[in-house]
């Protein structure tokens, strides 16, 4: 870990984000369009907000993009008008936190599926414990919040984890990624050649 | 966001501080957990938000229209599943109970705050002004600062070339197919090069942005300076007044059934 | 006397990760203060790169491995890249430059008054300095683009091709108002379209297509000893275009096949944003034409094309081979397009699987294919950078691409925005000719371009467009220095 992240970091991350910021806004709708049936289908689909931090660290794969990236994320959608409101902004931290103490945890060497995972489950556990402040949902009948749960569980697992690994691997094949990533040495040992 | 609308004095609060409030606020309405009291705090807000905000009737019950919503879908799962004693009406899964009722209201109320308090800020609030003042008065890192800037300034960028790359898909003869498989196949046809592009383009800008001697110094002077006034002082007494009058109003007289 | 050096590289070698090849293998070069010189080469051959190397963008900002025996940076500057629209970081035209003043810490109290000064300087007058960037013009935004650079009071300018996107009049205004700003400075400059430019530089440093240079001198000696070389390695010249004219004979008639016409409008428009930014009262259409929509920037050029393609709301009446438009399914059956910013169409990863694309969506023989794709590649000299990813490329090598991605596959009507913007000579002359032998075959092309020279030796008939109407409509009849000129007068 040098000395923070590059002005260049920065910016793709925040750009990354408020990509995703877009896509949030539209994905409420959604949300909203199956919420009232009120037996939590949609909490499967609430994963999708737990993707940019994913992708973004999969894509620059440094430290504090994580977190830098759900923040944004949030400011984009709340900047563009969504109804949520300053709630997205609190989330957005708390989700974007236990994500990037994932990353953390493993010393921001891991890029696999399984750590994209990893990171899709905190993030859902985060967004559970601003639920239990926030929605009270603790005052669900158990039935119906062990349905709740799981279902945002398996959701998260589906979008911010699998969906964005997969996201990322296609976005290294447009050859983006090299922007953005450090160069390999043997790409300078290259220079000597003849 | 859209700015037709006409400056008022909210334009013209400090945005960081009228940001830290908002937060605030948001935070206090957490540990709300009488309905009435939500209620008043509520209305307090939308009424800020009716009268200041300097936009059109018109363009606020547009937006309007989602917050109603957010209010229903909130509040209607906690009213069907609800836990509760005293109950009202059952049938099925669904149970109504007197409590269950009344928290579904708070919880509504709280969302519907909670959206009021968003838009109040982000429609009286131009983003250059925002991440100059927190630069200025919060000591955020110019660096993120310029960052968000210029990826605000994105947004519109993304959009028309999202028009681009549907139109440039129908040049090279991808609407044709159909289907499922086809589905799958735009998805990543639209959102692939959307965002390497996007990335792109960021890349180039942070770039030119170095080019232009951009360092990340703390040490710079800002186009427009931000300091504090009269009108926080306002913004600042109406959020206690409407908290005290609202604290007050809720034990005196309760409109919800207690 | 010897000159104070500004800017050299000594034996730089540079190669771009992932790449075989060194792109630059012991190139040397040296910058004098005051000096204003022009880089030229073919489309490809490093110019872009090494004007970032002698910025220090390359590899402060933008990580490409390379090494130096010595590398001298100038320590002030200011860099005009090609892509105005990449280029700014705030949404209005005064907080950009306020942006570069800050980075100064110029005082507040002096900024309005420094961007005003600095705006009037590059010409560019707005009513209110706080104007949005997306409402100018493209001409406007580069214009913008100088002026911030020119607030950093910069000891050396670079500039990569700022005029690419510009009008004749624009281009000419651009470099007569760089010849009044940047007489004291060090201005280094690449460049293709060079009418306008000679005037201003002194100095020419000319590259070979393997990245090597192959003269370096005062202009008039270089442009006068190395016309061969130039006109081998495809470099733009004075006087190119009549050697070109006086060697190949360009004969053509109105219309290969005369008869019904197979694209009609009257009273037709073209809307953005419910405004409507085209209008054409009537027009036919026929087999075999060639012709050229002139107009300045922001006239309406590419609205046209958009409108013709229906990618925008389109009013009155539009009938392609004698069908509505509404009764047409697919217009893209009959029309095929090359957008302005060739970014916006790759949609393959790799330079080869961009041309095969559309075949490939039409189920062509993979024999048939590959015969086909490698033709192209050909044609338009892309063959050593067929495994690329198209974004890597050259702005000149994706230009091309995005024409050989468009038109592999045979259609009545080829649509093109500026196919020839950012090309050296022998690439533009490969795609008129590409475009030539399709019109003889009896297919359409329509296509917008600045370039007089165009319009006056390959195209049948031009239109005009002015504020958002084609104002005019002519045949092309006179072919001024190409001999047995009666026999394209109808
Ligand atoms: N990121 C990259 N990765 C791999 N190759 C690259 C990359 N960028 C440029 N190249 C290759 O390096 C060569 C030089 O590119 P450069 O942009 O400097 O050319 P140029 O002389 O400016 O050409 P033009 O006149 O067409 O703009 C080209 O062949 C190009 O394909
Ligand atoms: N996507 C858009 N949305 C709204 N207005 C647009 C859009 N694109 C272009 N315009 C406007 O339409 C008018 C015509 O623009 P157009 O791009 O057709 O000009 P052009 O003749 O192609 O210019 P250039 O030579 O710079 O390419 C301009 O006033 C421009 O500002
Ligand atoms: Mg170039
Ligand atoms: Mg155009």
């Amino acid at each position: 870990m040098k000395k923070g992240l590059k002005l260049t970091d920065i910016l793709v991350t925040i750009v990354i984000a408020v990509a995703f910021g877009i896509v949030y806004i539209l994905w409420g709708s959604i949300y909203y369009s199956v919420k009232p049936f009120g037996l939590h289908l949609d909490q499967l689909i609430y994963g999708m907000w737990f993707m940019a931090g994913p992708v973004a660290f999969l894509v620059l794969r440094k430290p504090g993009v994580a977190l830098l990236a759900e923040i944004a994320a949030a400011s984009g959608e709340f900047f563009l008008g969504s109804p949520w409101g300053l709630t997205v902004l609190l989330y957005g931290v708390v989700q974007g936190l236990f994500a990037e103490l994932v990353f953390m945890a493993f010393k921001y060497k891991n890029f696999n599926l399984a750590i994209a995972v990893l990171a899709a489950i905190a993030s859902c556990l985060g967004s559970v414990v601003m639920d239990f402040a926030y929605g009270e949902i603790a005052a669900l009948s158990v039935w119906n919040l062990l349905l709740f749960l799981i279902a945002r569980f398996i959701g998260s697992i589906f979008f911010a984890g699998v969906f964005a690994y997969y996201l990322v691997r296609v976005l290294e094949a447009t050859g983006v990624t090299n922007l953005v990533r450090p160069v390999s040495s043997k790409e300078y040992a290259e220079l000597d050649q003849k | 966001m859209n700015f037709a609308g006409a400056e008022t004095w909210l334009h013209k609060v400090n945005p960081s501080l009228k940001l830290g409030i908002l937060m605030v606020l948001c935070l206090v309405a957490l540990f709300i957990h009488d309905s009435n009291y939500m209620m008043n705090v509520t209305i307090g807000v939308l009424l800020l938000f009716l009268c200041f905000s300097g936009h059109s009737i018109k363009h606020m019950l547009f937006l309007f229209v989602p917050f109603c919503f957010i209010f229903i879908s909130t509040s209607s799962a906690m009213i069907f599943f609800g836990k509760g004693e005293t109950l009202w009406f059952k049938w099925g899964l669904i149970s109504v109970t007197e409590e269950s009722f009344m928290r579904g209201l708070l919880v509504g109320f709280r969302a519907m705050l909670f959206a009021a308090l968003g838009l109040t800020f982000s429609l009286t609030t131009r983003p250059v002004n925002l991440f100059y003042s927190l630069m200025q008065q919060v000591k955020l890192k110019p660096k993120y600062a310029y960052s968000f800037m210029a990826a605000l300034r994105l947004i519109p960028i993304m959009m028309e070339e999202f028009h681009m790359i549907r139109n440039a898909m129908k040049v090279r003869g991808f609407a044709r197919s159909t289907g499922i498989k086809a589905i799958y196949f735009k998805l990543k046809a639209y959102s692939i090069p959307l965002l390497s592009g996007s990335i792109r383009r960021a890349h180039r800008i942070a770039v030119a942005m170095e080019a232009k001697r951009f360092t990340d110094t703390a040490h710079r002077t800002y186009y427009y300076e931000y300091g504090f006034s009269r009108k926080d002082q306002v913004f600042i007494l109406y959020f206690i007044i409407v908290l005290l009058a609202g604290f007050y109003l809720a034990i005196h007289f309760p409109l919800l059934p207690k | 006397m010897k000159m104070e050096r500004i800017a050299a590289v000594e034996k730089l070698r540079l190669k771009f990760p992932g790449e075989g090849a060194l792109l630059f293998k012991d190139l040397t070069v040296s910058i004098d203060k005051g000096e204003k010189v022009l880089l030229l080469g073919p489309s490809g051959s490093g110019k872009s790169t090494l004007l970032q190397v002698l910025s220090g963008l390359i590899p402060q900002s933008i990580e490409v491995p390379m090494k130096a025996e010595q590398l001298k940076c100038p320590a002030s500057w200011g860099f005009v890249f090609q892509d105005p629209d990449s280029q700014f970081c705030m949404p209005f035209a005064d907080e950009e430059i306020a942006f570069v003043l800050e980075n100064l810490c110029v005082p507040k109290e002096e900024m309005r008054e420094k961007i005003q000064y600095y705006l009037n300087q590059v010409g560019l007058k707005l009513s209110d300095i706080h104007t949005s960037i997306d409402t100018l013009s493209g001409g406007m935004k580069q214009r913008l683009a100088i002026a911030s650079v020119l607030a950093l009071e910069p000891e050396v300018i670079f500039l990569d091709e700022p005029t690419a996107m510009l009008d004749p009049q624009g281009t000419k205004e651009m470099w007569e108002m760089l010849k009044e700003v940047g007489h004291d400075k060090t201005v280094i400059i690449v460049e293709h379209k060079i009418d306008h430019v000679l005037e201003f530089i002194e100095r020419i440093v000319l590259f070979n297509d393997a990245g090597q240079i192959i003269a370096d001198g005062p202009k008039e000696n270089i442009l006068s000893r190395y016309k061969n070389e130039m006109k081998e390695y495809g470099i733009w010249f004075p006087g190119v275009w009549d050697d070109y004219i006086q060697e190949h004979e360009i004969i053509r008639e109105h219309s290969i096949h005369d008869g019904a016409s197979i694209l009609q409008l009257r009273d037709f428009g073209g809307f953005r944003k419910k405004e409507a930014k085209i209008k054409v009262e009537q027009l036919s259409v026929h087999k075999g034409e060639w012709i050229v929509i002139k107009g300045e920037n922001g006239a309406g050029k590419s609205t046209l094309l958009h409108a013709l393609m229906q990618f925008i709301h389109t009013t009155g009446k539009y009938e392609l081979a004698g069908t509505p438009i509404k009764k047409v399914k697919n217009p893209t059956d009959y029309l095929t397009f090359v957008f302005q910013n060739p970014e916006f169409q790759f949609v393959a990863n790799s330079v080869y699987e961009e041309i095969a694309y559309s075949l490939r969506i039409n189920k062509k023989h993979p024999q048939e294919i590959a015969v086909r794709v490698q033709e192209l590649l050909d044609v338009f000299q892309m063959e050593a950078h067929q495994a690329n990813n198209p974004f890597q490329l050259s702005m000149g090598q994706k230009r091309r691409l995005s024409v050989a991605a468009s038109i592999v596959i045979d259609k009545p009507i080829i649509l093109l925005d500026e196919p020839t913007f950012g090309q050296d000579s022998k690439n533009t002359f490969a795609l008129l000719e590409w475009f030539e032998e399709y019109r003889s075959r009896g297919v359409t092309v329509i296509m917008v371009t600045h370039d007089d020279h165009i319009s006056d030796h390959f195209a049948t008939r031009v239109w005009t467009v002015k504020d958002g109407h084609v104002i005019s409509d002519q045949n092309v009849t006179q072919q001024p220095r190409v001999p047995m000129a009666e026999a394209y007068i109808f």
